[in-house]
This record gives C-alpha cells, structure tokens and sequence, in this order.
C-alpha cells in the first residue's frame, strides 16, 4: 500500500504542477496571446476563421500549407497581412488577402468554393419552345416545339408525362401560365388568348380548348383568378376580367391612362397591383401604384358579371 | 454552493463572457487533468485487486503470530432487508455459507421491517434454511414509527445491532473480538471475504479505529442487466475503485465492515439519516479524534445491477438511487456541525476533510452543467464583439478537445471493465461480449442524465429543506 501510495503522491503533484504551469499557457492562447520565446513575453495575436462549402479545404497561408483543412481556424497570428489561398480538388481556388489584428478575430466563413465544371443537368428530353418551373408543386413544365404538346417533369427531369395538345397561336406566345388548380392554362399573344385543360387523362373532354381574340388592343399580361375559372387580362388599355369559357364577356376593371402598364397578381390574396399614371391638380402626371383586391370575399365582380351577362353563375 | 456557481458563471456568461469563457476553460484543463489522474489510479486499484485476485486470505491469518490469533474473531454479518425477496436475499446468505471462513465463528443476523408485510412470512422459510449452518442465526423485526427514528436502512440495522449484543453478551464474547458487516440485502460475499477482512483485522495498528471497504462490484446480474443500467453500476465501482487509493479522503460505501465495540462506542448507526453508510464513518472519526480511518480491501462483495421492465423505469430508478446516494450531502452540516464543538481534532484535519467532503460534492453537481450546457454560454451570450475575439473561437475548440480526451479516457475503461466482469452465463450468447463494448458509447448520454442531476436534485431539496426518505432500489434476478 505504501509504495502505491507514493506512487499516487508522486501522480498528483505532478498533475497539480502539470495544471500550474501549462494553464497560463492554455489561457494566454485562448485568449489570443502568443508567447515571444525569443524576448520571453506575451505578445497580443489575432486569428482567422475560415469556413467554406463545401468544407474540406486545404488551407495556405502565405504559400504554407497547413495541416488544418476547412473549417479552419488558425491561431496566434501576428497582426499584419496574410495572403490566404484555399484549395479544393475539382473547385476554383479561393485567394484573399486578410488583415489581422491584435485580439481580433478575422471570420471568413460564407466562402462558396465553385466547381470547376459545374454538373448543370438537362431536363427536358426534347426540344420545346417555351418552358418554366412551377417551385410550388416542384414541376417542370415545356412545350414541345414540334407537336405543340405541353408536358410536365418533376425537378430532376424524371417522370415525364404528357398534360394537353395546345392550340396554335400565330405569331407564337409570349407567356403561358397554369391555372392554380393546375387543371388549366392559358397562353398569349399580342392579340389572341388560348385556355386549354390540361387532362391527361381525358378527364376534361367537356371543356373543349378556345381562343379568345383581341382585335382592337394588345394584350400586356394575363393572369388566373385563384379559383381557375376567372382570368384576369390587362390590355393596353384597360385592365378586364373575364370568365374561362368561350364567348365571355369581360368586365372591366380599370381604364388606363399609360400604355403598357406593369401589373402584378398576387394569387396568395387574389390582389392585382398595376401602375398608371395620373393627372394632378398641377397638372403635371405622375406614376402611381394602384391594388385591386380581386377575393370573392371584398370584391363582388361574379354578381357584377351575372348581372352583366344575365347567366347562371358557373 | 453549486447553484452559486451555476448561476455565477449564467450571468458572466451574459455580463462577462471572456472572464466566463477563461473559467470555463480553466475548468475543462482542471478536468482532463483530473480524468487523467483518476484514471491512472483506477489502473493502480485495478492492478493490486488484480494481484490479490487468488490470494489464500485464510491461510495467510494462519501464518500470523501466535498473538493474533485469528480464530478468536468472530464475525456478525446483518443484512437489513426491506422490500427485497427471497430471490435477493437467498443468495446473499448462500454466499455467507459458502464462503471458507469457520461456520461456527459466523452470525448471521436477518433484519427485517415488520412494517412490510410478507417479512415473517420471509424470515420463517430464511430461517429454515439457513439456521443449522452458522453459530448463531438472528431474525429481527425492527419496528415502526419508533421516537426519533425516521424510515432508513440505518435504523433497521441499529435495532438489529442492539440484538445481536444482547446475544453477544450472553454468550459472553467481547465485543473487541467480533466485527460486524453491513451488507446490502443483495450483497454476496467472495469465498475468502471473512479471511481477507480477519487479516487486515490482525494486522492493521489500532484496528477498533478503523472501518474495513471492499469493492462493491455489480455482477450478481450484469450479464442481464440492460446496457445503460450496467455501465452506470459499472462506473460505481470504478469510482469506488478510485477512492480505495486515495486514502485521507476515503469513507465507507454501501456494504462495509468495522469492529463491533467501535460501533457499540458510537451508538450505532444513524437512525434519522439517509446515508447510514458514511455517517457511521464520521460518527468514529470524531469519536476517536480524528484518529480513524477506512482500510481498502481489494476483495470484492457483489451486488445486483438496479434496472426495471423497461428503459425509461430504469433511467428512472438509476436516477433515484443515485439521488439517495448523492444524498450525502448531508454528511456535510452533520460532519461540520460536530466540527464546530470539537476542540481534540486538530484544526488542519477539520478544515482539510470538510473541503474534501464540500468539493467532493459541489464537484459532483457541476461538472456536467459546466462542461455541456454552461459551455457553449459564452459563445451564445457573448454577443457580437465575443465572437470577434480569438476566445469566441477557442472555447469551442478547447471544449471539443475535452470529449476528446474522455473518448481516450473510455478506452481505458472498456479494457478495465472486462476484467471485473464474471464469467459469461451459459444462457447469454457470446454476442454480448461486443455489445458489451458498443455500449460504451452511451457514456455520453449517461453523464447528460445521471451525471449531475441528481446530485443537484439532493442538493436543492436539502437546501430547501424537502428531506427524502429512504428509497429502497428494486432489485431484479434472472432465475436461470
């Protein structure tokens, strides 16, 4: 028992003296303290904090290659400037230079190490004329430049299938747009408007594909009402609502004064925001921003169109 | 105190983060300092336990001098029992038969509570068994509700004490030649036990002054026992281990011996308080002056691995059973109350064992809320300018650094653990053996749940003054 316990005497003295003299070391360097062997004192250090995405980078300091790879963080530097480079097989190199200071940490942590040879994937499989992406139901959707039929893929370019034959527009279409409930879409030119279900199974016969023609003025931009029965269409001059069928009569919404106004349809609220400009009382016009609030709730447009139309309401 | 530092270090954490970030730190280089230190004396105690493994305690008393004569001694073994069942307690006695010592130099004394009912029902087919084979066989039945006393172990075994003097003394053998042992109703003595406590008996100076602390190791059921339950009774005996040798600060555990007339001297165990096993110790420190000690007997006695029916029930009972056990804490008033109106102890051994007893403790409830969630408190608190400065990045690194070491530590641990283990029951595949190394990597939510909590959980009802009673840890045995 003696002998271990002089054993134990020795262990622990050690470890008190162990703690005693590395402590002020550890504390110094957490600090940002680096100790100067040569004048024997402690010298105020910065460091450098760097993150990359991907991680995994090999880190260069000043040319030097460091043992450390990304994330990195590289202590008890001098103040001053270091030229950092970072490299990543198969990624464009990072450089910069950093300037350190005393007690002060420099964070470069929102580096993007970009490849080389981005991996960019095709998604369609034939040639189309128009194609955009709905993030919401994560679908790609194209159409086909040869037979004019729109198809639909998820994201990653797989499950392929075939939604509806369009009708030809002349000249082609400027914007096509799939109603929220995804059971249609409508498409533009200047002067013509086409809506056609998207049925891929057939289930929609009844609701024939038609156009709707606009002689007398130019169509800016069109938009689905969120019950996918109502389109709302800002022509050149004025801003009408119609229904989704053939032979529809329009209502009209707003006359405007500018060409071409912008307009923008939030479907979240069914809210039209347009600009047009105005008169003022000096005389002079000026821009303004105008919202329609379009919700069956606040605007009573589908009694107004019955009454207009004199026709049972869809 | 260990709310104090807690709190302390919350709002420096918000106030003063690089004063709480270089304490965090201190503390985190305090622990592997530690850790590495306890480590290397849990090899030490794992190395003379292993070197003393086969060793003839029996014959080693024959070859003592004619004035130690050991077959003067007798020894008087009480097993208070509460809830426990013949399952528990039929093993423990079979193992006190078993073991080499002279039969008829044994008293086994059965101490039962008469407040749970199938206890004679218990004691009668004990009884039977067992009461051919030793010189004296005892049933008790301590009362209820008596004055003073509150529901602990410490009470049924002084009732039980009280007699096994009276037998004693009508057999007329000095108390000055009998040891008593304390056992867990669940506690199986080795073979060579009795030789191995008559030895150190015989041959330690001024043995009335001295308590006698095996290895409590828990392999009654350890094959069986689910993983997380068998590494937290593994690191029990680890830290018991590691207590052996570090003698000045070393107190009775669990099941332990000590002369008979020593424990007459201090009128028994405590029969108010929880932690019967170390009160009793510093009941004859200050008896004798500060003059007593506990001698390490690197035999080991074995006791059931506590666990319930499913994981959630065993979290729940290792909790509570650790919550007793840190319950402790109150040693501290008791040992610093009698302090206080003690002029024999020499002032240095007063202030010297009260701070070990404090740190002990306070070190116990904090160590896992500074090194997991105080930790990151700077980092999250600190606010802009702290995550400017080279701490801001260094507390985590040094933090990290830390789990490193103690996955190094683990290793060490895992290797130990395989030397303690019993031999493999033929009713468990070999399997085990592999599962009984992953496990290890448990340790992490083991110390998360049970390494301080409940040790925060004792000190907050003591401070609050909520007193717990004695929580009688259910005990499970595979019949196989």
């Amino acid at each position: 028992m003696f002998s271990e316990q002089r054993i134990r005497a020795v262990l622990f003295y050690l470890s008190v003296a162990v703690f005693f003299i590395f402590l002020p070391f550890i504390l110094s360097s957490a600090l940002g303290y680096k100790f100067d062997r040569r004048n024997l004192k402690f010298t105020r250090s910065g460091l450098i904090f760097l993150k990359t995405q991907p991680a995994g980078a090999s880190v260069y300091l000043d040319g030097k290659l460091l043992n450390e790879k990304t994330p990195a963080t590289i202590n008890e530097l001098l103040p001053g400037r270091y030229h950092i480079r970072l490299e990543l097989e198969k990624h464009y190199p990072w450089t910069d230079e950093v300037v350190v200071e005393a007690g002060q940490a420099a964070r470069l942590d929102k580096i993007i190490l970009f490849l080389l040879r981005p991996n960019a994937k095709q998604l369609n499989k034939a040639r189309f004329t128009s194609s955009w992406v709905d993030e919401e139901h994560q679908a790609a959707y194209y159409v086909n430049r040869d037979d004019n039929v729109l198809y639909k893929s998820d994201l990653n370019g797989e499950h392929y299938e075939k939604l509806a034959n369009l009708i030809m527009l002349s000249p082609a279409p400027v914007k096509y747009k799939v109603s929220f409930n995804r059971e249609k879409i409508l498409y533009f030119n200047a002067r013509q408007l086409a809506v056609v279900a998207i049925n891929p199974d057939n289930r929609f016969d009844k609701d024939a594909p038609f156009i709707l023609n606009y002689p007398d003025s130019t169509i800016v931009d069109a938009f689905w009402h969120s019950d996918g029965y109502h389109i709302i269409v800002v022509r050149e001059n004025q801003i009408e609502v119609t229904e989704a069928r053939p032979q529809a009569k329009a209502v009209v919404l707003a006359r405007l004064n500018n060409k071409n106004s912008p307009a923008f349809y939030d479907n979240r609220s069914d809210t039209l925001y347009f600009l047009d400009t105005q008169q003022a009382a000096d005389g002079n016009s000026y821009d303004n921003l105008y919202k329609i609030e379009m919700s069956p709730s606040t605007f009573p447009w589908q009694e107004l169109m019955k009454r207009k139309n004199n026709e049972p309401k869809p | 105190m260990s709310w104090g530092i807690i709190l302390g270090l919350v709002i420096l954490a918000a106030w003063r983060p690089v004063l709480c970030a270089a304490l965090i730190i201190t503390f985190d280089f305090y622990w592997i300092i530690r850790t590495l230190y306890l480590t290397t004396l849990l090899v030490l105690a794992h190395q003379k336990l292993y070197r003393q493994k086969n060793r003839n305690w029996l014959a080693d008393c024959r070859a003592l001098s004619a004035d130690k004569n050991w077959q003067d001694i007798y020894h008087l073994i009480i097993f208070p029992v509460y809830k426990e069942g013949l399952d528990i307690l039929r093993p423990s006695l079979a193992a006190i038969r078993d073991t080499n010592y002279p039969k008829d130099k044994i008293i086994v004394v059965a101490a039962f509570e008469e407040r749970h009912g199938p206890s004679r029902e218990m004691a009668k087919v004990l009884e039977a068994e067992f009461n051919d084979y030793f010189f004296g066989y005892l049933t008790t039945m301590h009362p209820d509700g008596l004055s003073g006393e509150t529901r602990t172990k410490g009470a049924n075994a002084t009732w039980a004490a009280k007699a096994a003097r009276a037998f004693l003394d009508e057999k007329d053998i000095s108390h000055e030649k009998v040891i008593i042992s304390c056992f867990d109703a669940d506690t199986c003595a080795q073979k060579e036990y009795f030789g191995c406590l008559t030895y150190h008996f015989l041959t330690t100076p001024n043995p009335h002054q001295a308590s006698y602390q095996p290895i409590p190791v828990y392999n009654n059921n350890i094959w069986h026992a689910p993983s997380f339950a068998r590494l937290v009774e593994i690191s029990s005996s680890y830290c018991q281990m590691i207590e052996s040798m570090r003698l000045e600060k070393f107190v009775t555990f669990s099941s332990h011996s000590m002369s008979f007339k020593t424990l007459v001297d201090i009128d028994y165990w405590p029969v108010d308080m929880i932690s019967d096993d170390s009160v009793v110790y510093w009941k004859a420190f200050i008896f004798h002056n500060g003059n007593y000690r506990v001698v390490p007997l690197y035999i080991t006695v074995s006791m059931d691995v506590a666990y319930s029916t499913n994981f959630l029930k065993t979290i729940a009972m290792q909790y509570k059973q650790k919550r007793r056990w840190a319950w402790g804490v109150e040693n501290f008033p008791f040992v610093l109350s009698r302090f206080f109106n003690d002029n024999r102890i020499p002032l240095r051994v007063k202030v010297w064992r009260s701070f070990h007893l404090l740190e002990s403790h306070v070190t116990w409830a904090v160590w896992t809320v500074i090194i997991t969630l105080l930790a990151p408190l700077p980092v999250l608190l600190g606010g802009a300018l702290f995550h400017q400065m080279p701490i801001g990045y260094n507390l985590p690194l040094i933090t990290g650094l830390l789990l490193k070491f103690t996955v190094g530590a683990s290793l060490v641990w895992i290797l130990l653990s395989r030397t303690i283990l019993p031999p493999r029951p033929k009713d468990v595949h070999w399997v085990k053996n592999i599962v009984m190394i992953i496990e290890w990597s448990l340790v992490p939510l083991i110390i998360l749940i049970l390494g301080s909590t409940p040790a925060l959980d004792a000190q907050s009802r003591l401070m609050l003054a909520k007193y717990m009673e004695f929580y009688s840890t259910e005990k499970k045995r595979k019949v196989v």
